[in-house]
C-alpha cells in the first residue's frame, strides 16, 4: 500500500505534536496532574520570578500523624500604581493529608488544596497538614498566582497576571532517619558487588597482558565487548549479567530474611518491605533466571546444532542491551525509597492505585523493555532452530538441551504478549489515566490476575524447562549412556509446554473466578504430574546400568533430583482445592516454589555451569571447591525452605512484614516454636547465600590458574564437544577426518535422519524449503 | 486446622511419602551401585561416539507404566479431592447449607466423618474489606446469631470482632472498597478475595467444636498495613 505524501506529512506532524503533548503529562499516581505544571488552575499567565510565595509552619522533620497549621502567602508580581496585588493558590503534598480550616479553602483531595471564589482575592490562607503515620520523604508543591488590577476589565481581571512554583521537601522523625537505613544497606551492597566485578574484569584483562595495560589498548577490548554480536560473546555478558543480578536478589533475599528472624521485628519498614519483596521476585525471575537461561543458550545452542553463529546475531545483540537498561529503570524508583510495592505479581487494582510508589510506574516500564527482549530472542532460537540445524540432524535428533530450549521459548513466545498487553494497561492508567482496571469507572478487577496468570504459568515453567535439559544431558553423560527414552523425554518436554497454557487458573483458586473454571483447573493441574513423572523415572532408569561417574556437575544433578521431586510432591497439595484455601497465600507457597525455582532451576544451572564451564572458558573448576560449594549449598538450602513447609501449615502469610507467636492457644496463629523456626531459617538462608560464593571464588581462581580443559572432557557426544575448548569465535568443528569445518550427524539408529515423522513434517511445512530459498538467492 | 484440611491432608502425605520413598530409594541405590571408580576404564553399554547420535536407549513397557501409574494416582487424588468440593461451592439455594433461613429457623449443622458439614439452612453477613482494616455487617441478624464490635490485641491494637453462633452455617457476601483484599479465616480453612466492584462468596459453617477466638488475616497483597489488616472471629454458644 503506498501512502500519499501529504498523509506521510500528517501522520509525521501528529507523532510530532503527540510527542510534545506527552511530557506535559506527569506520571503520579492518580494519572495526569497537569495542575501542578501549570501553576493554578483558572489561569493560564507565564511564570514569573517577580512572585514569591512561601509556606510557613512546616517543621524541619515532621513527628508521626502530628497536625501541622500551615500559612501559606505571596508577595509580589505584576505592579501597577494604585492596585494591590491578590490572587490564588494550590497546593499539593505527596504525603500526608491535607484539609481546611475556613470557607476561603477547599479540599480536592487529601493531597490537593486550593482556593474557593471566596478566597480568590487574598493574599494569604491558612491550612491543615497531618503527617504521614510511617516515615517517608514528603514534597509540597505551591503555587501561587498574583492577579494586578482587579478591576479592570468585565471578565474580573486576567490582565497582569503572574505566577510561581515553590517546591519544599521534608523528612520524617530524627531518629528513624539515623537509623540503618536497608536501601542504603541494598545501595552499598550493589555498589560493592559492581565495583568487584570491574576490578575482576580489570585484572583479567591485565592477566592477558600486564606490557600493555593501558586505555588505548583497553578501549577497544571495551569497545569490542559492547558492539559484539558473537554468540558466545553474548552468552557471557547474559551470565554475567545473571550472577549479578543473582546476587543482587539474594541481597534483598537475606535482608528480607533478618526482618523475619524474630517476630514482631522492625528492622524494615512495611514500606520498605513491600519494595524488598517486589524486587527480590522481580529481579530472580526476570533478571537472574531469564538472563542465565539464555546464557546458557546463546551458548550452546548453535554449537549443540553444529552451527557457526545463531541465526540473527544482530537481534540477539539488541535482546540483550535492552536488559540492562529494563534492570535500570526496574531498579530506579529503589535508590530515592520510592521503589515498586506491588509484588511480583502486580495485582490490579492495588498496582494502579494511588497507594502504591511512583516506582511501579517505572517497573512496569522496564518489564515491558523485557518482554520487546524476551519476544526477540525467542524469534532467534526458533529460526536458528528450524534452519542451522547441521545436516542429518532431523528434529528429534536434537541433544535434549536445544528441545527443552526450543520448548520454553515457544512458551514463552505464544505467553508473554499477555503480559506485555497487561503491563502496557497498568502503565497507560498510571500514566496518562485510562481506566482499564480503574474499577469506579468499570474495570476489571480481575483482567490483570487472568493476563498475568495466562503468562505467568508458562514463565515459571519457561525458567524450569531449560534445566530439566540440562539435568538431561548431565545425568546421560555422567552415567555414560544414551538418556533412556530420548523420544518420551521429548513428548513429556512437549506436553509439560501443551498443559503450561491450560493449568493457570490454580493460582486464582480463592480469587473469586467462576468456580466451573477452578474445577476444570483443578483436573489440568493434577495433569502436571505426569510428563514431569516420565521425566524424573526416565532420568532414574538412565542411570540403570551405567557407571556413574561422580564429578561436580553429577552431584548437582543428583540433587536436583530430590530437591525438584520434593517440589513437584509439595505442588501436588495444591490442586486440592479444599486444602488449596488454607495454604493458599502462606508460606507453604513460598516453601513449594522455592524448592522448584532454586532446587530445580537454579541447581540445574550450577549443574551446567560446573559441566559446560571447561568448554566455554578452556579452563578446568576445582573439583574440590565443587564438592564445597555443593554439600554446604545442599545441606543449607534444604534448612533454609524445608521448615517453611510446616510454617505456611501453621498460619504464617505470605507478604507480611512481620508476624506474631502467641502462647493463647485458643488464637490459633502461630505457635512460640514459629520463632525459633524463623531463625533457624535465616541463619540457613545466611550459609547458602555465602555458599555461593565458593563458586564464584572457584571461577576467578581457576581461570587464572586453572588446568587446561580438553575438548571432551567428560565423554559427551553432541556438537559442542567437538570444537576446540574454548572454541574459536565463529565456530568450527573437529571432524573425523582431522580437518575443522560445520560438522554431519551421524545416527547410530535404525531409521532415517533425513525423514522426519507427522509433527516434523506439519512444521517443515511452515519453513521456506532450502530449494525455494536457494532458488530465490541465485 | 479444620477436619477437612487434616483428612485431606494425611491422605496426601501418605502419597507423598510413598512416591517419594520409591524416588529415593531409587536414586540412592543406582547412585551407589551404577558408579565407577576415577581412572577405571569406562565402559560404554551404548557406544557412545562423538558426533553421532546415540542409540536409542528405551522400554515402551516402562516408560507406558510410568505414564500410567502417576495418571491413575493423580485420578485418584481428584478423585479424593473432590468430596469437599461440593460442600464449598454449592450453590447458595438448595445445596448442601440448604436456603436462607427463616426468622428464628436454626442452620443446626453436624460434621461428618470426612469433616464435610452440612446445614439446614444458612444466614447471610455481609463482609468489606478497605485498606486497612475489616467491616462486618450482620444485616437483620439478631444479636444472639451474629454480632460484631473491635477488641484490643496485644500486638494488633484495636480490631474488629466477627461474633458467630457455634452450630449455625453462615453465607458471607463480600466486597471490597479500593483494592483487592481476602480474609483468610485461620480455624475455617479458608479464604476468598473480596474484590472492588464485584462480589463474592465465602461459607462460614461454625460447627460444634470450633474454637473460641480465632484471628482472620488479610492475604491478598493489599498495600502498607497489608500484615496488621486483621480481625478476630469469635464462635459463641
Amino acid at each position: 500500500m503506498r501512502i500519499s505524501r501529504k498523509k506521510r506529512l500528517l501522520i509525521g506532524l501528529v507523532l510530532v505534536i503527540s510527542m510534545l503533548a506527552m511530557p506535559s503529562a506527569q506520571s503520579l499516581p492518580g494519572g495526569i496532574s497537569g495542575v501542578q505544571e501549570s501553576g493554578c488552575n483558572c489561569h493560564g499567565a507565564v511564570p514569573s520570578d517577580s512572585v514569591a510565595g512561601s509556606i510557613e509552619g512546616l517543621p524541619d522533620s515532621y513527628n508521626y500523624s502530628e497536625v501541622y497549621n500551615l500559612t501559606l502567602s505571596f508577595e509580589g508580581g505584576p505592579s501597577q500604581p494604585g492596585n494591590v496585588n491578590q490572587g490564588g493558590f494550590h497546593l499539593w503534598a505527596s504525603e500526608g493529608e491535607l484539609s481546611i480550616l475556613d470557607a476561603t479553602t477547599q479540599l480536592y483531595n487529601a493531597n490537593e488544596v486550593g482556593h474557593t471564589e471566596a478566597g480568590n482575592d487574598q493574599t494569604s490562607w491558612d491550612v491543615i497538614w497531618t503527617a504521614p503515620a510511617t516515615d517517608r520523604n514528603v514534597e509540597f508543591v505551591l503555587h501561587v498566582n498574583s492577579v494586578n488590577g482587579n478591576a479592570d476589565g468585565a471578565g474580573g481581571g486576567t490582565s497582569g497576571d503572574m505566577w510561581s512554583k515553590v517546591s519544599v521537601s521534608l523528612g520524617g522523625p530524627i531518629e528513624i532517619l539515623e537509623a540503618a537505613d536497608p536501601f542504603v544497606v541494598l545501595g552499598v551492597l550493589i555498589l560493592v558487588t559492581f565495583s568487584l566485578l570491574v576490578i575482576t574484569l580489570a585484572y583479567v584483562f591485565y592477566r592477558k597482558d600486564p606490557d600493555s595495560f593501558d586505555w588505548d589498548n583497553f578501549s577497544p577490548w571495551l569497545a569490542d565487548w559492547l558492539t559484539t554480536t558473537d554468540h558466545k560473546k553474548i552468552g557471557t555478558l547474559y551470565f554475567v549479567a545473571g550472577l549479578f543480578f543473582l546476587g543482587v536478589g539474594g541481597i534483598m533475599a537475606m535482608i528480607i530474611r533478618i526482618q523475619l528472624s524474630v517476630p514482631g521485628n522492625d528492622f524494615l519498614t512495611q514500606d520498605q518491605y513491600n519494595q524488598f519483596f517486589t524486587l527480590h521476585g522481580t529481579t530472580m525471575i526476570f533478571l537472574a533466571a531469564m538472563p542465565m537461561i539464555n546464557g546458557f543458550a546463546n551458548w550452546m545452542i548453535p554449537l549443540q546444532l553444529g552451527a557457526a553463529d545463531l541465526a540473527l546475531p544482530r537481534i540477539n545483540a539488541m535482546s540483550f542491551w535492552l536488559q540492562p537498561f529494563a534492570a535500570l529503570l526496574i531498579f530506579t524508583g529503589v535508590f530515592s525509597g520510592h521503589g515498586a510495592d506491588t509484588g511480583w505479581t502486580g495485582y490490579a487494582p492495588y498496582s494502579v492505585s494511588e497507594a502504591t510508589h511512583s516506582g511501579t510506574t517505572m517497573w512496569a516500564a522496564g518489564q515491558i523493555l523485557l518482554v520487546a527482549s524476551s519476544t526477540l530472542t525467542g524469534i532467534n532460537f526458533l529460526t536458528t532452530m528450524a534452519v542451522m540445524r547441521a545436516p542429518g540432524m532431523g528434529w528429534m535428533q536434537m541433544p535434549l538441551f536445544s528441545w527443552s530450549i526450543l520448548v520454553a521459548n515457544v512458551m514463552l513466545f505464544l505467553s508473554i504478549p499477555a503480559f506485555g498487553v497487561g503491563l502496557i494497561q497498568v502503565y497507560l492508567d498510571r500514566v496518562i489515566g485510562t481506566a482499564f482496571y480503574d474499577i469506579a469507572a468499570g474495570g476489571d478487577p480481575l483482567l490483570w490476575s487472568h493476563l498475568f496468570w495466562y503468562f505467568g504459568h508458562p514463565e515459571v515453567y519457561v525458567v524450569i524447562v531449560p534445566s530439566f535439559g540440562i539435568i538431561s544431558e548431565v545425568i546421560a553423560t555422567s552415567s555414560r549412556r544414551s538418556v533412556f527414552g530420548y523420544r518420551s523425554m521429548v513428548y513429556a518436554l512437549a506436553g509439560i509446554g501443551v498443559v503450561a497454557f491450560i493449568v493457570y487458573g490454580h493460582h486464582m483458586f480463592t480469587s473469586g473466578m467462576s468456580p466451573t473454571l477452578r474445577f476444570v483447573t483443578m483436573l489440568t493441574t493434577m495433569l502436571v504430574a505426569v510428563p514431569t513423572g516420565i521425566k524424573i523415572f526416565n532420568w532414574l532408569m538412565t542411570m540403570h546400568g551405567g557407571s556413574l561417574v561422580y564429578r561436580t556437575h553429577t552431584l548437582w544433578a543428583l540433587g536436583f533430583l530430590v530437591t525438584f521431586t520434593l517440589g513437584g510432591i509439595s505442588g501436588m497439595f495444591f490442586p486440592s482445592i479444599a486444602m488449596d484455601t488454607h495454604l493458599h497465600e502462606s508460606y507453604f507457597v513460598v516453601a513449594h516454589f522455592h524448592y522448584v525455582l532454586v532446587g530445580g532451576t537454579v541447581f540445574g544451572f550450577f549443574a551446567g555451569i560446573y559441566y559446560w564451564w571447561p568448554k566455554a572458558t578452556g579452563k578446568m573448576l576445582s573439583e574440590k571447591l565443587g564438592v564445597l560449594h555443593f554439600l554446604t549449598a545442599f545441606v543449607s538450602y534444604n534448612a533454609l525452605f524445608w521448615p517453611m513447609h510446616r510454617l505456611g501449615v501453621w498460619g504464617m502469610t505470605r507478604r507480611h512484614h512481620t508476624y506474631f507467636v502467641t502462647t493463647e492457644e485458643a488464637l490459633g496463629s502461630l505457635p512460640m516454636e514459629a520463632a525459633g523456626w524463623n531463625m533457624f531459617i535465616t541463619v540457613s538462608g545466611f550459609i547458602f547465600f555465602f555458599s555461593n560464593f565458593i563458586l564464584v571464588f572457584n571461577m576467578i581462581v581457576t581461570s587464572i590458574r586453572g588446568q587446561d580443559a580438553p575438548d571432551d572432557p567428560w565423554g559427551g557426544w553432541s556438537f559442542e564437544w567437538m570444537t576446540s575448548s574454548p572454541p574459536p569465535a565463529h565456530t568450527q568443528y573437529k571432524l573425523s577426518d582431522g580437518t575443522w569445518g560445520l560438522p554431519t550427524l551421524e545416527d547410530a539408529n535404525e531409521h532415517i535422519a533425513n525423514e522426519p515423522g507427522v509433527m516434523g513434517r506439519w512444521f517443515q511445512r511452515l519453513m521456506v524449503s532450502d530449494e525455494e530459498s536457494e532458488g530465490a538467492s541465485n | 486446622m479444620t477436619p477437612i484440611f487434616e483428612n485431606l491432608w494425611e491422605h496426601y502425605i501418605f502419597w507423598s511419602v510413598v512416591v517419594s520413598l520409591v524416588v529415593f530409594v531409587w536414586l540412592f541405590h543406582h547412585s551407589f551401585w551404577f558408579t565407577s571408580q576415577d581412572g577405571e576404564k569406562l565402559p560404554n553399554v551404548d557406544d557412545l561416539k562423538l558426533g553421532v547420535f546415540p542409540k536409542h536407549n528405551d522400554d515402551m513397557r516402562l516408560e507406558v507404566a510410568w505414564t500410567v501409574l502417576p495418571f491413575i494416582l493423580i485420578v485418584w487424588l481428584t478423585y479424593y479431592s473432590w468430596g469437599p468440593l461440593d460442600a464449598m461451592w454449592t450453590s447458595p439455594d438448595g445445596g448442601v447449607h440448604g436456603n436462607e433461613c427463616e426468622d428464628g429457623q436454626s442452620s443446626n449443622n453436624r460434621m461428618d466423618s470426612a469433616g464435610i458439614i452440612e446445614s439446614d439452612c444458612y444466614h447471610v453477613i455481609e463482609i468489606t474489606g478497605q485498606q486497612w482494616f475489616w467491616s462486618f455487617d450482620c444485616l437483620e441478624l439478631e444479636t444472639t446469631l451474629c454480632d460484631t464490635g473491635t477488641d484490643s490485641m496485644e500486638v494488633y491494637g484495636s480490631v474488629p470482632v466477627l461474633s458467630l453462633k457455634k452450630g449455625e452455617t453462615y453465607l458471607a457476601n463480600m466486597t471490597a472498597i479500593d483494592v483487592t483484599h481476602a480474609p483468610w479465616f485461620q480455624h475455617l480453612g479458608t479464604k476468598e478475595d473480596a474484590l472492588p466492584g464485584q462480589q463474592t462468596t465465602l461459607w462460614l459453617p461454625i460447627s460444634d467444636t470450633m474454637t473460641t477466638e480465632s484471628m482472620i488475616l488479610c492475604a491478598e497483597y493489599c498495600g502498607d498495613a497489608h500484615s496488621i489488616m486483621a480481625a478476630k472471629l469469635v464462635a459463641h454458644n
